[in-house]
C-alpha cells in the first residue's frame, strides 16, 4: 500500500511533463516542490540511491531514458520498494500501451497518461489495481468508446 | 447572417472528431512550445498568446471545441497557468454525453477542483445522473468508472452524504470493474463523511470475500488506508484477512495485508502470536525484497519484537545485511532505516554489525552515510571511538574521494563524490555527541580528544551553521578542561592554538576557551602577553565572548602577577594601562552587560594602578607588590576549585530543600546580642590594630582554612572568641563553617564575603561599622538559609562533588560506584544506561500508538466516534487550506465546527449514548 502525496513526471531539462496532486496544496507550495526538487534530483548521480529527505516527507524518484519519475510520499507509513515498483508498473503499462513508450508519447498524449494513472492510484494516492492486464483493458475499452462517439458524431 | 454561417460550421463541427480542426489543436500546442523552447521570452509570449486562444474557445458553444480547449489548458496547467478560472467550463464539458469529452471533463476536473465549494454543489446532480447510468446497460460501465473515479478526486462531505447511497447499491453491480471503483470512491467517501463508515460497514467489508481478486485488493486497500486513522475498528476483521494472507499468492496484495496488519498489531498485541510465524515463514518463502522488507517492516513498527527476542531480531538483521552488502543503494538505504528503529528497541541487537556500519559510513551514496551516521550511537565503544572518528575525519579532508562509475558503453567514468554542507554538520555534531556519550565513556585517550577538537574547530569554520557548531565545541572544551585536570595543560595549550589560530572565523567557540583562560590562569606564566594577546584580538569578539573576557582579564592579570616569576612593577603598570584602556573603550558598549563588568573591573584596575604607583614612591627597593594585587584580586577567584556538578542539581536542591520550612522571621541574634557584639567590634577597631595587620592575620586563618573565605565570619569569630557571652554564636559559626568546608558550593556567599574584604581595605577613612554589621546581619541571614537549604541535600551533592573529582582524577570518566553514593548515583546509572540506547527521534510513531492505546479499551462505537473526529478533524484541517467558502478562515472554522463541538466535548464525558441516537437521526434525515 502506498500513501503517495504527489507525482511529478521531470524531463532531464527540468520540464514538468505530467503532475498529479494527491493533496491540496496552494499553488505556491507546488510550485515550490516542483523548484526545490527539480535541481535536487537532477543532480543525483547514478549510484546514489533513489530515496530522498524532503521537508517533512520522503522523495523516490526513477529515472527512465529522460524522464524522471518523481513521487512524494509520507515516512514511516510507505514501503519506499513498493513505491518504486509501482512506478515501474505504471512504465511498464504505459510501455505496452504505447507500445515502447517514449517522453514524446507522453507529451503529445498526455491525457491517456492521465488516464492510466487514474486507473492504478487512486484516492490520496492509495494503488486501486495492480494488474496491468485490467488497467490496459479498461484504458482501451474507454479508447474504443471515444472512437464510437466519434463515428455516431459524424454520422449524425 | 446566420444562415450564412451555419453550413461553414456545420462542416467544420462534423470533421472535429476526426481530429481536423481549424482551431488550434493539443497537438499544435504542444509543437508550439517545443519550437519556441529556446528562449524563455518567446515561450512566455507564446503561451500568453495560447492562453486568450483557450478563453476564446472554451465559450465556444460547441461541445468538441470546448473540451479541445479544456484538454489545452489541462497541459498548460503543468506550465503553471492556474484553470480554476475555466471550472463552469469543465463543468460543461463533463455534462456532454460522448464518453470522449466526459473523460476530457473529468480529467480536467480532477487536476483542478480542489473542493471549490460552488462547483461542487453543481456537481451533485451531474454526478447521481452519471452514477445511474448503469439502469441502459451497455458501455456505461466505464462512463460509471469515470464518474467514479471523478468522485473520488473531489468529493465533498455534502457531496458524500448525497451520493453514498447510490454508492452502496453499487457495492453488488455485476461488473466487478464497478465494484472496484466503487470501493475505492467510498474510501474518501468515508474520509469526508466519517458516519456513513458506521452505517455501511458491515455491507462495505462483505467485497473483502469477494470473487473478484481487484476488488479483494482494492478493499484490502481502502481497509489498510482506513486503519491508519483508527485500527481498533478492523480488529474484527483480522481473522479474515489472515485467512486471506495464507491464501494469496499477489505480492502487492500481501505487502498491503501486512500493512494493514502492522496498524492492527500496534493496538492488539495479541495478533503477535498469529503473525508472527507466519510473517517468519513468508520471509523463508518469499523471494520479493520488497515482501521481505515489508515483513520486517511490519515485525518491527507493528511491535511484534520484544526486547529478548534474539532469534527472530538475527533473522532480521541477518535480511539487512544482505541487503547492505548488496549493490542497490535502496536497498541500502531502507535497511538503514531499518537497522536504526530494531537498534531502538534493544541496542544489543545491532551491536554486532558494527562492521557492517563502518562499511556503509564509506557509501558512495552520502544519504546511506547520513543514515548510518544515526547508527553510530548504537555500536560505538572505547576500543572503536578513535577509529570511527577518524574515519568521520577523513571525511572532511579527502572531499574528492573519486568513485569509479557506470560501466555503460563500457567506459568508466570517475565521480567525485560531493559532500553536502548539512552533512558535515551532521558529522562534527555526531562526533561530538559520539565522544561525549555516556560522560565521555568512550575516550580511551583525552590528548586524543584534544586534537579532535581542535581538528573540529579548523573544519567547522567555514561551515554554514557555525555559530551553534562553535559553541557545541567550545562546551566540550570547558567540560574536558574541567573534568581532566591532569591534561589542564594540554587542553590550555590546545586554547591558545585555537586563540592564536589565523583564519579563525568561529567566533561562538571562543567564549568557552577564554572563560578557561581566565578560570586556569594560573597554568600561563607570560600572562601579560596573553593579556595584550586578548586586548588586540578583542574588537574580532562577538558580544557575548567579550562580557566572559571582562573578567577573565582580570583573573589573568592576578594570576599573572602572582606567578612564580616575580614582576616587577614597571611592568605590571604597562599592562595595567593597557588593560584600564581596554576597558575604556567598553565602558560605552551597547550591552549593558558588557558595560557594567568593565566599569566594575576597571575601576578595581585604577585602584590597583594607584596603589601599585604608590608603592613605587614609598619603598622602591623592596619588590613587593601591593596587597591589592597580592591579596585582594586572587582573592576573588581563586577561594576553590569548580567542580562539575551534575545538570539539575540546583533546581534538585531547591526542590527538596523545603525552603519553606527554614524560619524567615525569627532574628538570629537577640537586641543585646547584637549591641553586644557591635560593642565588640567597636573594641577590636579601637585595638589600634591597623587595617594591615588586622587583614594580613585575617589572611593568614583564610589560607590555613583554605576553604573559608570570609573576613566578617572572622570577624565575628574573633569577637565571640573575645567574649565568652558569644558561645552561641560562635558555635554557630563553627557549625556552619564546618559545613562550608564539607560543602564548597557556595558562590554567593563567598562573592559576598571578599566584597565585604575590599570594603573593609578600600575605604581607608572612617569605616561605617554600624552598616557592616548590617551586611553582617543580612549576611549571615542569607547564609543561614543556604545552609538549611543545602544541608538535606547535602550527602547526595557531595556523593556527586566525589564522583566527579573521583572521575576528573582517574581521567578515565565512568560512572563510579562508591560505598557512599545514593539514590542519586544510581538515578546517574539509570540515565546513563537508557542514553546508552539509540535516541529517539521520530515521535510521530509514539504519538500514534497513544492513539490507538486509548481506543483499545472502549467500545466499539465510542471509536469508531473517535475514528470520526479524527477524520473530521483532518477534514477540517484540509479544508482550512483551501481557499473555502468564508472568507475568514477563522471565522469559517469556528462557523463549521458546531458538530465538532459538540462531539469534541461528548469525548470528554465519554458518553454518547444520548448523541449518537441524534445522528443517526440526522443521517437518515438527509
Amino acid at each position: 500500500m502506498s500513501h503517495i502525496k504527489y507525482l511529478l513526471l521531470v524531463s532531464r531539462q527540468g520540464k514538468v511533463r505530467l503532475m498529479k496532486w494527491y493533496q491540496p496544496l496552494t499553488e505556491k507550495a507546488k510550485t515550490k516542490i516542483i523548484n526545490d526538487l527539480t535541481p535536487l534530483i537532477l543532480g543525483r548521480k547514478p549510484k546514489m540511491c533513489n530515496i530522498l529527505d524532503y521537508s517533512d516527507h520522503k522523495v523516490i524518484y526513477r529515472r527512465y531514458a529522460s524522464l524522471y519519475f518523481i513521487i512524494g510520499i509520507t515516512p514511516n507509513v510507505d514501503n519506499e520498494l513498493l513505491c518504486l515498483d509501482l512506478v515501474h508498473r505504471y512504465v511498464e503499462t504505459m510501455d505496452v500501451y504505447f507500445g515502447n513508450v517514449c517522453e514524446l508519447d507522453i507529451i503529445f498524449n498526455f491525457a491517456k497518461a492521465y488516464d492510466i494513472l487514474n486507473e492504478m492510484v487512486m484516492c490520496d494516492g492509495s494503488l486501486a489495481e495492480s494488474s496491468k492486464k485490467e488497467v490496459l483493458y479498461a484504458v482501451q475499452t474507454m479508447d474504443g468508446m471515444d472512437d464510437n462517439d466519434k463515428l455516431e458524431k459524424v454520422l449524425s | 447572417m446566420l444562415g450564412v454561417v451555419q453550413p461553414v460550421e456545420d462542416v467544420k463541427q462534423r470533421l472535429r472528431p476526426f481530429g481536423l480542426f481549424f482551431e488550434r489543436s493539443l497537438k499544435d500546442l504542444i509543437k508550439g512550445i517545443r519550437a519556441h523552447g529556446d528562449s524563455p521570452e518567446s515561450l512566455e509570449k507564446y503561451l500568453a498568446e495560447e492562453l486568450s486562444h483557450c478563453r476564446e474557445e472554451v465559450n465556444s458553444l460547441d461541445m468538441n471545441l470546448k473540451s479541445n480547449a479544456v484538454l489545452k489548458l489541462a497541459y498548460l496547467e503543468m506550465y503553471g497557468f492556474d484553470m480554476s478560472w475555466a471550472n463552469f467550463h469543465i463543468l460543461e464539458v463533463m455534462s456532454s454525453t460522448g464518453m470522449r469529452n466526459k473523460r476530457v471533463g473529468y480529467l480536467a476536473a480532477s487536476q483542478s477542483f480542489n473542493r471549490d465549494p460552488d462547483i461542487l454543489i453543481l456537481m451533485t446532480n451531474l454526478l447521481q445522473k452519471d452514477l445511474k447510468y448503469s439502469a441502459t446497460g451497455g458501455n456505461d460501465t466505464y462512463k460509471i468508472g469515470v464518474a467514479l473515479s471523478g468522485v473520488s478526486s473531489f468529493v465533498t462531505k455534502d457531496l458524500a452524504k448525497d451520493i453514498v447511497q447510490d454508492l452502496l447499491l453499487m457495492l453488488n453491480n455485476s461488473k466487478p470493474y464497478i465494484r472496484k471503483k466503487t470501493v475505492v470512491a467510498l474510501f474518501k467517501v468515508y474520509l469526508q463523511y466519517p458516519e456513513s463508515l458506521r452505517d455501511t460497514f458491515d455491507q462495505f467489508v462483505l467485497k473483502l470475500e469477494d470473487e473478484d481478486r481487484s476488488v479483494v485488493s482494492a478493499t484490502v486497500s481502502v481497509i489498510c488506508e482506513l486503519s491508519k486513522q483508527n485500527p481498533s475498528i478492523f480488529i474484527q476483521l483480522s481473522p479474515v484477512l489472515y485467512e486471506i494472507l495464507v491464501t494469496i499468492d499477489n505480492n502487492w496484495i500481501i505487502i498491503r495485508l501486512l500493512k494493514l496488519f502492522t496498524n492492527l498489531s500496534k493496538v492488539e498485541p495479541k495478533l503477535k502470536h498469529k503473525l508472527l510465524p507466519k510473517i517468519v515463514e513468508l520471509m523463508d518463502s518469499t523471494s520479493a525484497t520488497s515482501v521481505l522488507y515489508e515483513s520486517i517492516n511490519c515485525i518491527v513498527k507493528g511491535q511484534m519484537l520484544s526486547t529478548d527476542d534474539f532469534d527472530v531480531a538475527m533473522k532480521c538483521l541477518k535480511c539487512l545485511n544482505e541487503f547492505c552488502i548488496s549493490q542497490d543503494p535502496n536497498l541500502r538505504y531502507i535497511s538503514c532505516l531499518l537497522f536504526y528503529k530494531i537498534g531502538k528497541i534493544n541496542p544489543q541487537f545491532v551491536e554486532q554489525f558494527d562492521e557492517l556500519i563502518l562499511h556503509l559510513l564509506c557509501d558512495v551514496d552520502v544519504s546511506i552515510r547520513s543514515k548510518a551516521l544515526e547508527l553510530l550511537n548504537g555500536i560505538t565503544h572505547d576500543g572503536n571511538l578513535k577509529l570511527i572518528v577518524s574515519t568521520l575525519m577523513k571525511q572532511f579532508v579527502n572531499e574528492e574521494v573519486v568513485v569509479i562509475e557506470n560501466y555503460r558503453n563500457a567506459a568508466t567514468r570517475d565521480v567525485p563524490i560531493v559532500v553536502p554542507e548539512d552533512y558535515k554538520i551532521k558529522l562534527v555534531t555526531t562526533i561530538i555527541k559520539l565522544c561525549s556519550m555516556n560522560n565521555f565513556i568512550n575516550i580511551p585517550d583525552f590528548k586524543w580528544y584534544n586534537t579532535v577538537l581542535i581538528d573540529l574547530v579548523v573544519v567547522s569554520s567555514d561551515l554554514k551553521d557555525k555559530t551553534r557548531l562553535g559553541s557545541m565545541i567550545g562546551e566540550q572544551i570547558k567540560s574536558v578542561m574541567l573534568r581532566v585536570p591532569d591534561l589542564r595543560n594540554v587542553t590550555m595549550t590546545t586554547i591558545i592554538t585555537i586563540l592564536t589560530m589565523e583564519k579563525m572565523n568561529l567566533s561562538t567557540v571562543l567564549k568557552e576557551c577564554v572563560w578557561c583562560l581566565g578560570e586556569y590562569s594560573k597554568l600561563i606564566e607570560n600572562g601579560d602577553a596573553l593579556i595584550q594577546l586578548l586586548i588586540r584580538n578583542a574588537p574580532h569578539f562577538n558580544a557575548e565572548t567579550k562580557v566572559v573576557l571582562i573578567p577573565a582579564i582580570l583573573k589573568l592579570f592576578g594570576s599573572w602577577c602572582n606567578g612564580p616569576a616575580n614582576q616587577d612593577l614597571p611592568s605590571i603598570k604597562i599592562v595595567l594601562n593597557d588593560m584600564i584602556d581596554f576597558l575604556d573603550t567598553l565602558t560605552t558598549s551597547s550591552s549593558f552587560e558588557i558595560q557594567e563588568r568593565s566599569i566594575e573591573v576597571s575601576e578595581i584596575l585604577k585602584l590597583s594602578l594607584d596603589a601599585v604607583e604608590m608603592q613605587e614612591q614609598d619603598n622602591s627597593d623592596e619588590g613587593g607588590l601591593p596587597l591589592l594585587l597580592c591579596e585582594v584580586i586572587p582573592g576573588f577567584f581563586n577561594s576553590y576549585e569548580l567542580l562539575p556538578i551534575l545538570a539539575g542539581t540546583q533546581r534538585r536542591l531547591q526542590e527538596e530543600g523545603q525552603i519553606s520550612s527554614v524560619d524567615l522571621i525569627t532574628p538570629f541574634l537577640t537586641q543585646t546580642e547584637l549591641s553586644n557584639i557591635l560593642k565588640d567590634y567597636d573594641e577590636i577597631q579601637e585595638d589600634g590594630l591597623s587595617h594591615t595587620d588586622r587583614l594580613s592575620d585575617h589572611d593568614g586563618k583564610y589560607r590555613s582554612e583554605s576553604d573559608l573565605d570570609d573576613s566578617v565570619a572572622n570577624d565575628a569569630g574573633n569577637a565571640a572568641a573575645g567574649d565568652e557571652v558569644h558561645d552561641d554564636l560562635h558555635f554557630l559559626e563553627e557549625q556552619r563553617r564546618q559545613e562550608q568546608l564539607s560543602n564548597p558550593f557556595y558562590l554567593t556567599e563567598e562573592s559576598e564575603g571578599t566584597k565585604a574584604t575590599t570594603n573593609d581595605l578600600l575605604s581607608l577613612d572612617s569605616n561605617d561599622s554600624s552598616k557592616r554589621e548590617d551586611l553582617t546581619l543580612i549576611k549571615l541571614a542569607s547564609e543561614n538559609l543556604t545552609a538549611n537549604a543545602g544541608k538535606t541535600g547535602e550527602r547526595k551533592k557531595r556523593g556527586k562533588a566525589k564522583r566527579a573529582v573521583v572521575l576528573a582524577d582517574e581521567v578515565v570518566i565512568e560512572p563510579n560506584p562508591r560505598a557512599d553514593s545514593t539514590t542519586l548515583h544510581q538515578k546517574v546509572a539509570a540515565l546513563n544506561k537508557s542514553d546508552r540506547g539509540i535516541n529517539l527521534v521520530t515521535q510521530s510513531q509514539l504519538s500514534s500508538f497513544d492513539f490507538s492505546k486509548k481506543g483499545d479499551d472502549r467500545e466499539l462505537d465510542d471509536a469508531e466516534n473517535e475514528a470520526e473526529l479524527e477524520k473530521l478533524r483532518k477534514k477540517f484541517a484540509a479544508q482550512s487550506l483551501d481557499t473555502s467558502n468564508v472568507s475568514e478562515p477563522v471565522e469559517d472554522q469556528e462557523e463549521v465546527i458546531v458538530i465538532k463541538k459538540k462531539k469534541k466535548s461528548k469525548k470528554k464525558k465519554k458518553k454518547n449514548e444520548e448523541d449518537v441516537p441524534d445522528e443517526s437521526n440526522t443521517v437518515q434525515n438527509e
